[in-house]
C-alpha cells in the first residue's frame, strides 16, 4: 500500500499515462455515492416493518427489536460505506473495506474478464449504478461495487479500459502467434460502433418462443405420472374424487370445454409472464464495439451495462430450439472465462447473451464482431459417422429388452408396445447424424449438433484448454468417438459419435494448435 | 495430422498391488460386514428370508471382490501416459476409454499427491489443473514417486515463465 499516501485527485490521469511499470501511479480512486445511504435506510426501514408493526398491534418489546434492527442495520451500512475504498492503478485494482474485519481485495487488470454496470429502478433515480467485477474464477462477480454514481461508474470503466488497452499492448507478454484479436489494437478506444439493436418486436417473439413454459407443461404431466404410478397420489384422489364429483354434474362436453379453456389459460397465462418478462429484461437491447471491448446495454426496470474484451471471449453460440429454427429466428450467446452456464440456459440474467433474438442470417452477420477473423476463415465441414444410427439403434434395442420383461408382468402383452422404443431411437439416431457437422480451421473450430433444434458453436482454437476422446462400450464395438473440448468458461463443448479416427485427428490438432497459441490469454 | 505420438509410457507394475490393496480394502470390508453381519441379522428378522437368498447374496459378495482384484490388472493394462513436446497424453479405461490431451501452456498448476498406501509402495499421482471450470483437472496415478518429480519439474521448466 505505496499508493495510499499519494493524494491524487480522482480522475488526475484519465488516458495520459505512457508508462506502465511503476506500480504507484493512481488512475483513479473514490468511495460509494453518499445517495446509496438513503438506499440503506429504505432497507433498514423495509426490515424493520415486521418488528415494528408487531409492537404497535402486540407487544411493546417489538419496537425495542424493530430499533434495535435499525440501528444494527443502518450502523452496517454506514461502516461499509465509511470504509469502502476503491484504488484503480496501471496495474490493478484494489478494493478495501471493513471497519472491524478489514479486507482488500487486489485485482490484476489483465485479469478482469468483464465489467458490468446494473441500476435498478430506484437507483436509477437517485443516478446511481452497481459496478460488478468478474474475473476467471468461476465465481462470477469477484468484486461489487454498490453503488458509485453513473459518472464515477463511467469514469472508471474509461480508465480501467484504456490501461488494460495498454496493458495488453506494451504489456509483459510478447503478441500472440494464433490469438486473432491480435490485428494492431488502437491505443485508446475509438469511436463506437453499433453491432446489433433488438427491436421490441424480436423482443416479443423471444419471449413467444420461448420453450420453457412447453417444458414446463410436460414436466408437470410427467411429474403427475409419476406420481400417480408412485401411489403417492393416494391422499390426492380424495380431494380429487370430490373435485370429480363437483365435476359429474356438468355435461361431458361443458367439462371438456372447461378442462380445455383451463388449459389454455394456463399457457396463456405463461407465454404472457415470460414475454413480459423478456421485454422489460431485455429492452432497448444495444450491443456496441469499441475498440476491442464489446458492450452491452439493456433493461427496462433495471438497466444493465457490461463489457466484454473480444479476446476474453471462449465460445459462441448460435442457439435454435425447434420452434425458432421453424420460424427462422436464433439467439446468440458468448461465453466468457468466469461465468459458467449450461447449453440451453440462462443462468447468469442473461449476462452472456448477445443478440437476444434475430433472424438467422442477422444472428450470422454479428458473428465477425465477436470472433475476428472468422469471417476469413473457411470451414470444411464434415459430418458425423453414419454409424451413430446403429449406436442409437443398439441402445434402443437394449431398452426395449430391458423394458419389455419388466413390464410385461403388469402390462402383458400390451407391453410389447415399448418395442417401439427401437424404431423411435433409430430415428433419433437419424435426426442427430442429420444435424451433427464440426469444422477445423486454423483460428476456429466449429460444431453443430441437435435433434430438431440446431446449436452451432464457435470455439477460437486459442482458447482450448484440453481436449478429451471417449469411448462407451457400445462405441467401442462400432468404431466410434466423443470428441470433448474444453474452455475456461461455460461448460465443455461435446462432440458425439465421430469415428474414432477423425475423433483422433481433430483432438490432435486441436491440441498442437491450442499449444502454438500463446499462453497468456484465456 | 497423423504425427501425432500416441502415449506409449505405462505406470509402474507395483501400481496393481496398489489398486488391488486399496479398492480390495473396501470390497473386503463391505462384503465381510455383508456377510457376517447382514446375513444373520437378515436370517432372523426377515421371514421371506431363503438359502436362494442367501446364495444371491454369497454370489454378490465374490462378485464384488473378484471385481475389485481383476480390473486393477485390466486397467494398468490399459493405461498409457506421454509427455510429448508440448503435450501431457493420457489414455485408459476398460468400458469407457478415454484419450486426454492437455497443453503444457495450457496448465494452471500441478499437484503431486501421494496417500500413506501410496507412500508405502512408492508411487506418487500427478494432478494436473487447467484453467477450465469443469472437469480441470485431470490425473495420472501410479508414478514412481522420482518419474513424477521428473515429470512435474520437466513441465514447470517447459512452461518456463514462472507462470506455473
Amino acid at each position: 500500500m505505496t499508493a495510499d499516501s499519494d493524494p491524487a485527485p480522482p480522475g488526475a490521469t484519465a488516458d495520459a499515462a505512457p508508462t506502465p511499470p511503476p506500480d504507484a501511479a493512481v488512475l483513479a480512486k473514490g468511495h460509494l455515492h453518499p445517495a446509496i445511504l438513503l438506499l440503506r435506510l429504505l432497507d433498514a426501514l423495509r426490515q424493520t416493518a415486521v418488528p415494528l408493526l408487531l409492537g404497535i398491534a402486540v407487544n411493546r418489546w417489538f419496537l425495542v427489536l424493530a430499533i434495535v434492527l435499525f440501528v444494527v442495520h443502518l450502523g452496517y451500512s454506514l461502516a461499509r460505506y465509511l470504509t469502502l475504498e476503491y484504488t484503480l492503478t496501471a496495474q490493478e485494482l484494489r478494493v478495501r473495506e471493513g471497519l472491524l474485519e478489514r479486507q482488500e481485495r487486489r485485482i490484476p487488470l489483465d485479469r478482469i474478464q468483464d465489467l458490468g454496470f446494473e441500476s435498478t429502478i430506484l437507483r436509477r433515480v437517485l443516478g446511481l449504478t452497481v459496478v460488478l467485477v468478474e474475473t476467471a474464477s468461476g465465481r462470477g462477480v469477484e468484486a461489487r461495487l454498490d453503488a458509485l454514481s453513473r459518472s464515477d461508474a463511467d469514469h472508471l470503466r474509461e480508465i480501467l479500459l484504456a490501461a488494460r488497452q495498454q496493458l495488453v499492448t506494451v504489456g509483459p507478454s510478447a503478441a500472440p502467434a494464433g490469438e486473432p484479436a491480435a490485428t494492431a489494437p488502437a491505443p485508446t478506444p475509438g469511436p463506437e460502433w453499433l453491432v446489433h439493436r433488438s427491436t421490441t418486436s424480436d423482443l416479443l417473439l423471444r419471449g413467444l418462443t420461448d420453450l420453457r413454459l412447453s417444458a414446463f407443461v410436460v414436466t408437470g404431466f410427467a411429474a403427475l405420472q409419476l406420481a400417480d404410478q408412485i401411489g403417492f397420489a393416494v391422499q390426492l384422489k380424495g380431494v380429487a374424487r370430490s373435485f370429480r364429483d363437483w365435476l359429474a354434474q356438468f355435461s361431458p362436453l361443458l367439462l371438456a370445454l372447461l378442462l380445455l379453456a383451463m388449459l389454455l389459460a394456463i399457457v396463456g397465462l405463461g407465454v404472457l409472464t415470460t414475454t413480459l418478462g423478456n421485454l422489460v429484461q431485455f429492452h432497448g437491447f444495444v450491443l456496441t464495439l469499441r475498440g476491442e471491448v464489446l458492450q452491452r446495454r439493456f433493461g427496462l426496470l433495471t438497466t444493465r451495462q457490461k463489457t466484454l474484451p473480444r479476446a476474453r471471449i471462449q465460445r459462441v453460440t448460435i442457439e435454435q430450439p425447434w420452434l425458432r429454427r421453424l420460424l427462422g429466428l436464433a439467439a446468440v450467446k458468448a461465453d466468457s472465462a468466469g461465468a459458467s452456464r449450461s447449453e440451453g440456459t440462462d443462468t447468469t440474467g442473461g449476462w452472456d447473451v448477445v443478440v437476444p433474438l434475430a433472424r438467422l442470417p442477422m444472428a450470422d452477420a454479428v458473428l465477425p464482431a465477436l470472433l475476428p477473423g472468422l469471417e476469413r476463415a473457411t470451414f470444411g465441414w464434415q459430418r458425423g459417422s453414419r454409424r451413430l444410427i446403429l449406436r442409437t439403434t443398439a441402445q434402443g434395442v437394449l431398452i426395449a429388452a430391458l423394458l419389455v420383461p419388466l413390464c410385461w408382468q403388469a402390462m402383458d402383452q400390451w407391453a410389447l408396445l415399448l418395442l417401439l422404443v427401437v424404431p423411435l431411437w433409430a430415428l433419433l439416431g437419424l435426426l442427430v447424424w442429420h444435424n451433427l457437422g464440426f469444422a477445423l480451421g486454423q483460428d476456429f473450430f466449429a460444431l453443430q449438433h441437435g435433434v430438431v433444434g440446431r446449436y452451432l458453436a464457435y470455439v477460437p482454437t486459442a482458447k482450448v484448454q484440453a481436449v478429451v476422446v471417449h469411448q462407451g462400450p457400445i462405441a467401442q464395438l462400432l468404431g466410434l468417438a466423443e470428441l470433448t473440448v474444453y474452455v475456461a468458461g461455460g461448460s465443455p463443448t461435446r462432440l458425439p459419435d465421430l469415428t474414432l479416427e477423425d475423433a483422433r485427428r481433430v483432438a490432435a490438432e486441436l491440441g498442437h494448435l491450442a499449444s502454438a497459441a500463446a499462453a497468456l490469454d484465456w | 495430422m497423423s504425427d501425432r505420438q500416441t502415449p506409449h509410457e505405462r505406470l509402474q507394475p507395483r501400481v496393481v498391488a496398489y489398486w488391488i490393496l486399496a479398492d480390495g480394502f473396501g470390497a473386503f470390508v463391505v462384503t465381510s460386514l455383508a456377510w457376517f453381519v447382514g446375513r444373520p441379522l437378515l436370517a432372523q428378522h426377515w421371514d421371506a428370508w431363503s438359502p436362494t437368498l442367501e446364495q444371491v447374496l454369497l454370489g454378490l459378495c465374490i462378485g464384488l471382490v473378484a471385481l475389485a482384484t481383476l480390473t486393477p490388472p485390466l486397467t494398468y493394462a490399459r493405461w498409457r501416459y506421454a509427455y510429448v513436446g508440448d503435450l501431457l497424453l493420457m489414455r485408459y479405461g476398460i468400458l469407457f476409454v478415454e484419450e486426454r490431451a492437455v497443453p503444457v501452456k495450457r496448465m494452471q498448476h500441478i499437484d503431486l499427491v501421494r496417500g500413506p498406501i501410496e507412500r508405502l509402495f512408492g508411487l506418487a499421482t500427478l494432478v494436473v489443473y487447467t484453467a477450465g471450470n469443469e472437469g480441470s483437472a485431470f490425473r495420472v496415478p501410479g508414478l514412481k514417486a522420482g518419474r513424477a518429480q521428473e515429470l512435474r519439474d520437466l513441465i514447470v521448466q517447459a512452461r518456463g515463465d514462472g507462470r506455473l
